[in-house]
């Protein structure tokens, strides 16, 4: 039981970061392979801070969620204004260095040998992972409220403005380098933040986690989901860490011997999931979310809406 | 002084497989406008075709060279034939392109692990004599690793800057419509340029399989690296990445001389960022 609440804890990690990638690549088109980079700061960060300067919990997540937040600002000005693919080799070679780091600053991350342990940010009762649940449950469901919103806000419209066409949204007189650049930085943070929240979850600390291949799962939930749709990251999360880490590893009768595969297998099934999607329906399986109307969904409009004044 | 010929003799050992890498990597790249992160793939069989030929069948290990090298070649023309053609011909966009490609990546890696297992394998050497060169100690198979990477280098280097292969290829990356209306066949170049790249990745395999050991991870372990020199040499560059990937060795040898190994890992991606920064992804 508890493992299946550390599963679901996890899963709503992932669905958390995949929605922020879904703001990062979907609406504002910056493809960020450093996912685990920003995630980790935060992770290493937290534990650093908590295990090494007895900082509370709280206090400690958002240092570290400030700490990748300005990492994403230098990044940002050294290249976010480049080509995508010299922005996703930065971010790629970004996320390395962090792991890199973390494997050779010992006196401070106790490099492989592991950093810990990270408590609950309350008391100790039985139920207090539980709890620490519906804590991430409320952290998420905020993150993809705001999202949604997003999308159908001023911000929203310059964000996929500039995906579509930055040259046009620049010569519309919007600022598209310092768009881009803050919300980068913002969700970037996020995700420092999520890494933060993750550090309880799992205890102890090492390098390990810092693999790029949660970047990867992260990218492989979302692109099948749908990238441009809000819900894609959820339906994708499910379909990938849902199904495999929690349902298949969990309850799927694997006699032992084949079991030490299975982790190989379920990143092969990622792959061919991943090729059938590009390849038959490279939208993702929402397919793109159309601007919210009010004559109704998907459907282009000849006329400039006018901007909602409130709510 | 004997610190800089260390490192330009140590970097030039541990380039070598880089170099066959980065010229392949950037080939493909510069042919279909994409980053194949699958290529890490024909770097990893490479070095299991060898496993194939050297330790399963007995070959030595000279013999087991060519055959892994054209095998990776043939597994390379597969994978684009299979996926990669059909989903360029459906205008899969660039981003889209790579992350097909980590998928592609994905299916081949664990579908090897599935079938080998994740255990480290081992060459059989052929026997090691070490000689001393200009001062410096190496070993008969660093030496012939290096000459042979320095050949097939060369070779690629010739074919793409002048034969009528390399022109086309230039052709296509440039206008496909204008190379097309002048008569050059874009399916049989491509084929070609896949088929050379995959060679290229599998010998880079090779090479680092017999200095190191073999893993199903071996590929993906470099791809980075591979990316980066590629990117910073300039786009289909074989001249510059030939050079990017010395450099990029040399350096390498020379801060872990001085320093942690650690470091020269993250002052090399530095670098790679600050070139990025200065100059972005451009096209050769």
């Amino acid at each position: 039981m508890d493992y299946l609440i550390f599963s679901f804890s996890l899963m709503l990690i992932y669905i958390g970061l995949a929605q922020l990638l879904h703001i990062q690549f979907g609406l504002a088109g910056i493809p960020n392979f450093g996912v685990v980079g920003f995630w980790g700061l935060g992770l290493y960060g937290t534990g650093v801070l908590y295990v090494n300067y007895d900082v509370p919990l709280v206090p400690a997540i958002a240092i570290a969620a400030l700490i990748a937040a300005g990492a994403a600002y230098v990044l940002a000005r050294l290249i976010l204004q480049k080509s995508g693919q010299a922005i996703l080799a930065a971010t790629l070679a970004f996320a390395t260095i962090v792991a890199l780091l973390v494997i050779s600053e010992k006196q401070l991350t106790g490099g492989v040998i592991g950093l810990g342990t990270i408590g609950y940010p309350f008391g100790d009762f039985s139920e207090r992972n539980v709890v620490y649940g519906g804590i991430l449950i409320a952290v998420v469901a905020a993150l993809i409220w705001v999202s949604a919103r997003l999308r159908d806000s001023r911000l929203g419209r310059v964000l996929i403005a500039i995906r579509d066409n930055e040259e046009l949204a620049a010569s519309l007189g919007k600022d598209t380098a310092a768009t881009k650049r803050m919300i980068f930085v913002v969700t970037c943070g996020l995700m420092g933040v999520l890494g933060g929240l993750s550090a309880p979850l799992h205890q102890f600390l090492v390098p390990y986690h810092l693999a790029p291949s949660l970047t990867f799962a992260v990218w492989i939930a979302l692109v099948l989901g749908g990238k441009g749709h809000n819900f894609g990251a959820i339906i994708g999360v499910f379909l990938t860490f849902g199904l495999f880490d929690i349902l298949i590893e969990t309850y799927a009768p694997v006699p032992t011997e084949q079991a030490i595969l299975l982790p190989n297998f379920k990143l092969f099934c990622y792959g061919l999931l991943l090729v059938g999607i590009i390849m038959f329906r490279p939208a993702g399986l929402l397919g793109e979310d159309g601007p919210h109307t009010r004559s109704g969904r998907d459907t282009p409009r000849p006329a400039p809406e006018p901007a909602p004044k409130e709510s | 002084m004997s610190l800089l010929l260390d490192s330009v003799f140590i970097g030039l050992l541990q380039a070598s497989p880089l170099i066959l890498a980065a010229m392949g990597f950037t080939l493909i790249y510069y042919l279909n406008g994409f980053m194949n992160i699958a290529y890490a793939e024909s770097v990893t069989y490479g070095a299991y075709f060898a496993i194939l030929f050297n330790v399963v069948l007995g070959a030595n290990f000279y013999a087991a060279i060519g055959p892994s090298m054209l095998l990776s070649g043939v597994m390379s023309v597969a994978v684009y034939l299979a996926i990669f053609r059909p989903a360029l011909n459906r205008g899969v966009g660039p981003t889209e392109m790579i992350i097909l490609s980590v998928g592609v990546s994905f299916l081949l890696r664990y579908g090897l692990v599935l079938v080998v297992g994740t255990e480290n394998l081992f060459l059989n050497e052929p026997p090691i004599r070490y000689m001393t060169f200009l001062g410096l100690g190496a070993t008969n198979l660093q030496l012939a690793a290096l000459v042979l990477v320095f050949l097939v280098a060369g070779l690629l280097y010739w074919m793409i800057y002048n034969t009528g292969l390399g022109e086309q290829m230039r052709g296509l990356a440039n206008n496909q419509e204008l190379a097309m209306a002048s008569g050059i066949d874009p399916h049989r170049t491509s084929v070609a340029i896949w088929f050379i790249a995959g060679c290229a990745g599998g010998l880079s395999g090779v090479f680092s399989g017999v200095f190191t050991q073999v893993t199903p991870y071996m590929g993906w372990n470099v791809i980075l690296i591979t990316m980066l020199v590629t990117i910073v040499a300039g786009i289909g560059s074989v001249r510059g990445a030939l050079v990017a990937s010395v450099v990029a060795g040399i350096l390498t040898a020379f801060i872990t001389l001085v320093t942690k190994p650690l470091y020269a890992e993250v002052a090399l991606l530095l670098a790679f960022i600050g070139v990025l920064t200065y100059r972005g992804a451009r096209t050769a």
